[in-house]
């Protein structure tokens, strides 16, 4: 398991595209996937819990992976909060 | 009793018993799933959540084309909610372990999350639970659907906040006597839906469901757009009078259908069919159409659910219709969407009444433009076919359409498909602007239809649906007549045919001034056509002429409504109760 913490870079914070967007690329690995704000914790994978994290720009998240691929997820999220989903920044 | 008003849509007299068909509320019951059940259960959700995914991606291919990327996102988020565990799983746990209805269950498992995002400080939050209310409702009418429509008892009298066409359909299948609904207008489609069907409907009663119960007696008059709650017994006696009255006028205007429809002076009037269901094809020789004047070809989008129906499959349906109207012509209007005709957009337009529809959209879409011009022009290979385009305003737009025009008919020419190479094209007078620009516009095309629903309510800037202004809503009224009459002319003097495809075409007292001021043919939901035939051949043009004169110099539309139904009582007798104090025909 890992566990790692990540910021959120993007001006909008994790409004509906960029929450689309990390449960989409969880979707494609098998380790489970937590986030936790705030001690907060949702299931990473979930739309639901991603949207009500309600993450603004300068946010810190700790993601927690546990799974055959955790390296490889954790990458693929941490790159997606690096460019800022492709967002402004 | 307790006599409430509406629209009346549909003419007929309907005595029976009421059934409350289950109101727009979206609060589901909790009902126990009995353990035999419960699979069933599972995958009528999953049903649902089949439907609603089929939805979602018709309005995210819309609007992610219209509106781009980022508004579509929020829909393909909702996409990604029907399967999230925190609410799929949540919902099939407790129908497994708690015996829930999936209704209840979506409705708790979704309350639960929108309560925490509404208490949120996050304004991005609390907006956000609009989406879950959003999914929440949209599963609900899917999990609905399917149960109740098969509940409905056998010869009873339907009254609901609103109903779709595709509910009467499925209604008179059973055995509808009659409807009355809160919501909707002469045009809506359950209107339309129920007049093709025979069923006395009112609408836009308001408050209805509020004042019925299931089970008690109900009348509907279709024709005076009354309703009478458990009446005693001698207005029901006087109802079962007007019901045979109303059942002996249709059986004489059944006699009508094989005469010719023209004036006494010999004047021919083309009396045509608004369809625009296969299954209203028999109506064409049941009530004697020439033709067809209009034929909608919204409705087989909005029955499929669906936005692009294939060129095969519109074809299929257009040569059909056009091999059941031959020899007569039939008139197909291009795709009709916006205004009241809801695409399913994302995008809530301000005032869609002025917004995207119509010819507008076709234009910016050639992907529904191009496909249906190509299934209605092959069509025209069965039979008399015309082309007609709606909510035109200027010269601009017909050029460009019949840029479209020329490519397709270069195709099909390769392609090696027959067709009508001289495909008359007409367009919908529908815009003041079109009116007053008529006589450039004749030019340009080979025939008018004048639409006077929407004529009516842009030139009097009046929706008629809105009850503070409705009343000011007046087909008669001079102003509305005088663009008819701009049309008219500008149509003789270019040598066009114009009809009239509005409901003032059944509005039995506007017959001999539309026919005075010139209106070649009239194109009415087939229902009426009987009855306007009455009044044609009760008419000499001369006459017609008289009475246009009059209603154009008319100060106001009471004083006009008051001649011409003095003219109709003298001429057509017996048609005249068609009128008393009917709101839809006034």
């Amino acid at each position: 398991m890992i566990e790692r913490e990540v910021t959120v870079t993007n001006r909008a914070g994790l409004h509906t595209r960029p929450a689309s967007m990390i449960v989409r690329t969880a979707a494609g690995f098998k380790s489970e996937f937590f986030i936790h704000k705030d001690g907060y914790e949702i299931n990473g994978k979930s739309i639901i819990g991603v949207m009500t994290l309600a993450a603004e720009q300068g946010a810190t998240l700790m993601l927690q992976l546990d799974g055959p691929d955790e390296e490889e997820a954790f990458t693929a999220l941490a790159k997606l909060f690096e460019d800022g989903f492709g967002e402004v920044k | 009793m307790p006599v409430l008003t509406g629209i009346g849509v549909a003419p007929g007299i309907a005595i029976g018993p009421a059934y409350l068909y289950a109101k727009v509320s979206f609060d589901v019951e909790r009902r126990e799933i009995a353990p035999d059940d419960i699979e069933g259960e599972k995958s009528r959700f999953e049903r649902a959540v089949q439907r609603a995914e089929k939805d979602l991606k018709k309005i995210i291919g819309v609007t992610r084309e219209k509106l781009g990327e980022d508004s579509a996102t929020i829909f393909e988020a909702q996409q990604l909610i029907l399967r999230d565990d925190a609410l799929y799983s949540a919902v099939v746990d407790a129908i497994d372990k708690h015996g829930m209805n999936a209704g209840y269950a979506v409705q708790s498992v979704m309350s639960k999350h929108r309560q925490m995002m509404e208490a949120s400080d996050s304004e991005y939050l609390r907006e956000r639970a609009n989406d879950l209310l959003d999914i929440q409702e949209r599963l609900i009418r899917h999990l609905r659907r399917g149960r109740i429509l098969s509940d409905i008892p056998v010869n009873s009298i339907v009254v609901a906040e609103n109903l779709t066409a595709a509910d009467i359909i499925l209604f008179s299948r059973k055995g509808i006597l009659g409807c009355a609904t809160d919501f909707g207008g002469p045009t809506s489609h359950v209107s339309i839906m129920a007049r093709a069907l025979g069923v006395p409907a009112i609408v836009g009663m308001h408050t209805v469901t509020n004042h019925v119960q299931t089970g008690q007696t109900l009348v509907v008059d279709g024709i005076r757009g009354e309703l009478a709650v458990d009446p005693d017994a001698e207005s029901l006696e006087r109802y079962k009078q007007k019901q045979q009255r109303y059942e002996r006028l249709v059986q004489e205007d059944k006699a009508l259908v094989p005469l010719a429809s023209e004036t006494i002076d010999g004047h021919t009037i083309g009396l045509e069919a608004n369809l625009e269901l296969r299954d209203e094809l028999p109506l064409l020789k049941e009530y004697g159409a020439d033709g067809i004047g209009l034929f909608r070809t919204e409705m087989i989008l909005l029955m499929e659910s669906r936005l692009l129906i294939s060129e095969e499959e519109q074809y299929e349906l257009f040569s059909d219709v056009v091999s059941s109207a031959s020899p007569g012509h039939t008139t197909f209007r291009m795709l009709d969407l916006g205004g009241d005709k809801m695409m399913p957009m994302a995008h809530r337009e301000h005032n869609p009444f002025l917004g995207w529809r119509g010819i507008r959209i076709l234009l910016d879409k050639p992907d529904l433009l191009v496909p249906q011009l190509r299934a209605i022009m092959r069509a025209s290979a069965h039979g008399p076919t015309r082309l007609l385009l709606p909510m035109i305003t200027s010269i601009t737009e017909i050029h460009a359409f019949r840029k479209h025009l020329d490519d397709v008919t270069n195709s099909l020419r390769k392609e090696g498909h027959a067709f009508d190479e001289d495909i008359p094209l007409g367009i919908m007078i529908e815009v003041p602007a079109a009116a007053l620009m008529a006589s450039e516009l004749a030019r340009e095309v080979d025939f008018f239809s004048i639409g006077t629903n929407d004529l009516t309510q842009y030139v009097l800037a009046v929706d008629r649906g809105n009850d503070l202004v409705s009343e000011l809503y007046q087909e008669l009224h001079p102003a509305v007549l005088r663009l008819i009459a701009e049309t008219v002319t500008a149509a003789r003097e270019a040598g066009i045919p114009v009809s009239l495809c509005g409901e003032l075409a059944t509005n039995l007292r506007a017959v001999p001034v539309l026919i005075g001021l010139g209106v070649t043919s009239l194109s009415a939901s087939p229902v009426y056509l009987p009855g306007m035939k009455r009044v044609i051949r009760a008419m000499r043009m001369s006459e017609g002429k008289r009475l246009a004169e009059r209603a154009l110099a008319s100060a106001n539309a009471d004083e006009t409504k008051q001649f011409l139904d003095q003219w109709l009582e003298e001429h057509a007798c017996g048609v005249n109760f068609f009128l008393e104090g009917s709101r839809a025909a006034g």
